[in-house]
């Protein structure tokens, strides 16, 4: 609840002195909690990054680099990871972090109502050693968990308990829905949920400052239009993310700075791999043509990514070859080419699985979840039907999309896929291992792929310690998927963010914003 | 009367039931709020337990009780983006939504009449003529156009407005104002007149051709001749006469001017009930569209209610017909 009497310090139009170095921006969505484990969304993570750590955390440049753990190295051969905690680390509210807190937050994090749940699915135990070192075992040697840990952010065990707050409660919300007690650089001083949220520099944070920031304030605008509007009129002094089309205008205008990189999320066609026949279009009925690896093969090469990218993207996205971008740990080098445009092949292709004259079918498509995703399934229906694959678009908000999925009611769908860990064993796991319900496996392979040498690398790929035999199984996965053309990757999709020409800050590709790295000028 | 009374009440409450029968019957076809509320990596045993925990997996006649049972004891369920009640965030937003409403209608109701009243007097003067064309803007242009434009001019180039939000408020209790704050006065201005501008030009052309039909009576003529004042004669006689179909109308437009304020509210992102309503669809928040639906409909079946009530303490035909039916 908002306070009962107070009035807000400083209006939109009032910036004084005392509040020079005041940031504000919008973003789309308001993170829908301040509970680190009680939703995985990187809306929340991302927001929360600011005020909670975990044990390692991401750089600039993605790399893990040491937070409130000084160090960890592996115990024994493999059988898990011990890490040294940072001494003298307090939490917002002024109680000390210490190894109680570590295990406390896994067996929070890791709980049955947790959606932050699945990180933990290695690990078999938690033991502390002593007050500044952990123990964390795993059931196989694990040699990426500490990249798997980044998000999963410490809580005090004193604060939840007292504020009844020891496990999350996302269908009912309590205390840490509201609140937030971290050891993070900025605390929440408050909190109107859709509204606004406020930041403060936590005075007793343990790093070195390299932000100039007094005051943050964060505004969900859900409307571009006023996004813009709000970022050239200074209103906010950063946006994310600036519509597409307006990108070049704003950058051109010479009023605002426009940031570009591209997301760790690739965007890819799917196809009906499971079921015997077609479901939508004239054909609907007739066997499903998709099941033959020449037909998703002819796709490939149907579709004209640079087009896409020039048009539809304004060349904002990069092409992607395979699930994960070059930016991921365990991209594949050796398997870096993506499959040329070429519809003569994809004809000569479609003619040889025993389809001359091409066919028609569904595909299924969301209109609110990537940037441009209808005009991208626009632009992919007519190239298919250059070479005779006539689809029948169906776009929709992404609300009803995934339950169309999940009931398999497509013959194409479009999906885009930004691996939570950053490593490339992430999109295996769950896009491309056989769907198995018991060991979570293939929760996101609505298309039903499956190759049994993949299934059988994803554990060796999971547990293998050395770097160099972990990536050629990596590198074997990634060519079984372009030879089959399990998927059709198309491009690694664009972050484009605003900002106002006095503020200098980093964009990292997981869309996390980061406060601590604004310097406002 | 009363009997009267008793029936309108009675079909009012069944209007409320059918809408929310209606409204219940279409959430399927919002989506599935499960994907909002689980993250990437959650697994069907997720899906399936999170769904039969909301009650998810029940017909939604069955959900609709649900509902009904709960809001008859005052409780609209829990917000599924915000893990919060929703009547309190019902409670927290509608102050930003009643003051945008009322400040709007004020304009619109002020500026409507006074000028009015002035195209109804100077017919045929240039001024009037331009105004007049100028209000079909008002009638024609969508709201979110006017309000992207004058965001555009006002603060976009000129500067002088905030391009969003609320400003300051100060809080009461639970109410909170803006109309305490210089931020939030500012803040006031381009909304509620993106809001109203359809009601003002709607309320001016109304109390014209009102005003014009009634400077043609007689007795405004004889009042003329006793050389009463023009002023007196316009704004006491006139004026006075043309007032009756303005209120019918100003009244009706009343929930009108609340339920349009989505758009209005989504373009300012004004932190109203309308705004909250926009981002509930989105996420299939079904508890709090629920429960901003049943609140529309019980405001609109209200002023209907008064409304009739109000006619037939009015229209003495109405009772004498009910009489006559005895």
């Amino acid at each position: 609840m908002k306070r009962a009497i107070g009035i807000v310090a400083v209006g939109l139009s009032l910036a004084g002195p005392a509040f020079a170095n005041e940031f504000k921006w919008a973003g789309t969505t308001d993170p829908q909690t301040l509970d680190p484990h009680a939703v995985n969304t990187a809306s929340v993570l991302g927001f929360l990054n600011n005020v909670y750590e975990g044990l390692v955390r991401r750089g600039k440049d993605m790399s893990i680099e040491p937070a409130l753990a000084t160090r960890w190295e592996p115990i024994g051969n493999g059988e898990g990871w011990r890490f040294h905690l940072r001494e003298g680390v307090t939490f917002q509210d002024g109680s000390t972090f210490d190894a109680e807190d570590v295990l406390f937050s896994y067996q929070r994090a890791s709980d049955e109502v947790s959606d932050t749940r699945s990180w933990f699915a290695p690990v078999s135990d938690v033991k502390v050693v002593d007050a500044y070192t952990v123990d964390i075992l795993t059931n196989a040697p694990n040699p990426i968990f500490p990249d798997s840990i980044a998000n999963w952010m410490i809580m005090d065990k004193g604060w939840a308990e007292t504020n009844n707050a020891a496990l999350p409660d996302k269908e009912n919300g309590n205390y840490a829905t509201l609140n937030a007690n971290g050891t993070g650089a900025f605390k929440v001083t408050e909190r109107e949920p859709g509204l606004r949220t406020e930041l403060m520099p936590n005075d007793g944070w343990w790093g070195e400052v390299e932000h100039n920031i007094t005051r943050a304030e964060f505004t969900p605008v859900q409307n571009p239009a006023t996004a813009v509007a709000a970022l050239l009129s200074g209103n906010v002094n950063m946006i994310n993310p600036v519509p597409i089309q307006d990108a070049e205008r704003l950058a051109d205008s010479g009023d605002v700075k426009v940031i570009r990189g591209i997301e760790a999320r690739v965007i890819m066609l799917g196809m009906a791999q499971e079921a015997d026949v077609l479901k939508y279009g004239d054909d609907a009925g007739k066997p499903n043509p998709f099941l033959d690896a020449r037909v998703r093969a002819a796709v490939a090469h149907a579709v004209n990514v640079p087009a896409i990218l020039k048009v539809t993207m304004r060349g904002n996205a990069e092409p992607a070859s395979q699930l994960v971008s070059p930016a991921m740990r365990g991209y594949s080098d050796a398997n870096s080419a993506r499959p040329e445009f070429d519809p003569e092949k994809a004809k000569a292709l479609l003619a040889e699985a025993g389809y001359p004259d091409g066919f028609s079918f569904g595909l299924k498509c969301p209109n609110n979840r990537y940037l441009n995703d209808e005009a991208v399934c626009q632009a992919v229906t007519s190239m298919l039907s250059q070479v005779g694959m006539n689809a029948q678009l169906e776009a929709m908000p992404v609300q009803n999309y995934w339950p169309e999925l999940r009931e398999d009611n497509y013959d194409m769908y479009l999906l885009g896929w930004s691996p939570g860990t950053f490593d490339a064993e992430h999109p295996i796991r769950f896009l491309a291992s056989t769907p198995n319900k018991e060991k979570k496996l293939g929760s996101w392979n609505f298309a039903g792929y499956s190759n049994a040498r993949i299934d059988e690398l994803l554990p060796m790929i999971q547990s293998e310690i050395d770097p160099a035999k972990r990536q050629a199984m990596l590198d074997e996965a990634a060519k079984i998927m372009q030879d089959e053309t399990a998927y059709v990757p198309m491009y690694v999709q664009p972050l484009v963010w605003g900002t106002g020409k006095n503020i200098e800050l980093t964009q990292r590709p997981d869309n996390f914003f980061i406060l601590r790295w604004v310097t406002v000028q | 009367m009363l009997t009267f009374v008793i029936r309108r009440v009675f079909q009012s409450a069944l209007v409320l039931l059918i809408v929310g029968l209606v409204a219940f019957s279409m959430f399927r076809f919002v989506g599935d709020p499960i994907d909002n509320m689980l993250g990437q990596e959650r697994t069907d045993a997720d899906i399936a337990r999170l769904r039969t925990e909301l009650g998810l997996d029940q017909p939604f006649p069955v959900q609709y009780m649900k509902f009904l049972s709960g809001a008859a004891e005052g409780n609209f369920g829990v917000s599924y983006r915000q893990g919060r009640p929703v009547g309190d965030i019902l409670l927290e937003r509608a102050p930003a939504t009643l003051e945008l409403a009322a400040v709007s209608g004020f304009l619109a109701i002020s500026i409507g009449i006074g000028l009015g009243v002035f195209t109804a007097i100077r017919k045929d003067g240039f001024l009037a003529n331009f105004i007049m064309s100028a209000s079909l803007i008002g009638v024609s242009l969508p709201t979110f156009l006017i309000g992207i434009l004058l965001i555009y001019l006002f603060a976009v180039v000129l500067g002088w407005l905030p391009s969003f939000g609320r400003g300051d408020v100060v809080h009461f209790g639970w109410w909170s104002t803006g109309l305490l704050t210089s931020s939030g006065l500012k803040a006031l201005i381009l909304p509620s007149i993106t809001l109203g501008l359809y009601q003002m030009t709607l309320i001016m052309r109304l109390v014209r051709s009102e005003m014009l039909e009634v400077l043609r009576q007689d007795y405004i003529r004889f009042a003329r001749a006793r050389g009463l004042k023009e002023k007196s004669v316009n704004f006491h006689h006139a004026l006075k006469n043309t007032l009756v179909p303005v209120i019918t109308v100003t009244g009706l437009q009343l929930g009108s001017i609340i339920a349009f304020a989505i758009i209005t509210e989504t373009v300012f992102q004004w932190p109203g009930v309308g705004l909250l309503f926009i981002n509930a669809i989105q996420f299939v928040d079904i508890p709090v569209m629920a429960a901003y639906l049943m609140l529309i409909s019980v405001m609109f079946v209200g002023i209907n209610l008064i409304v009739d009530l109000l006619y037939f303490a009015i229209d003495p035909r109405l009772r004498t017909e009910q009489k006559g039916a005895k």
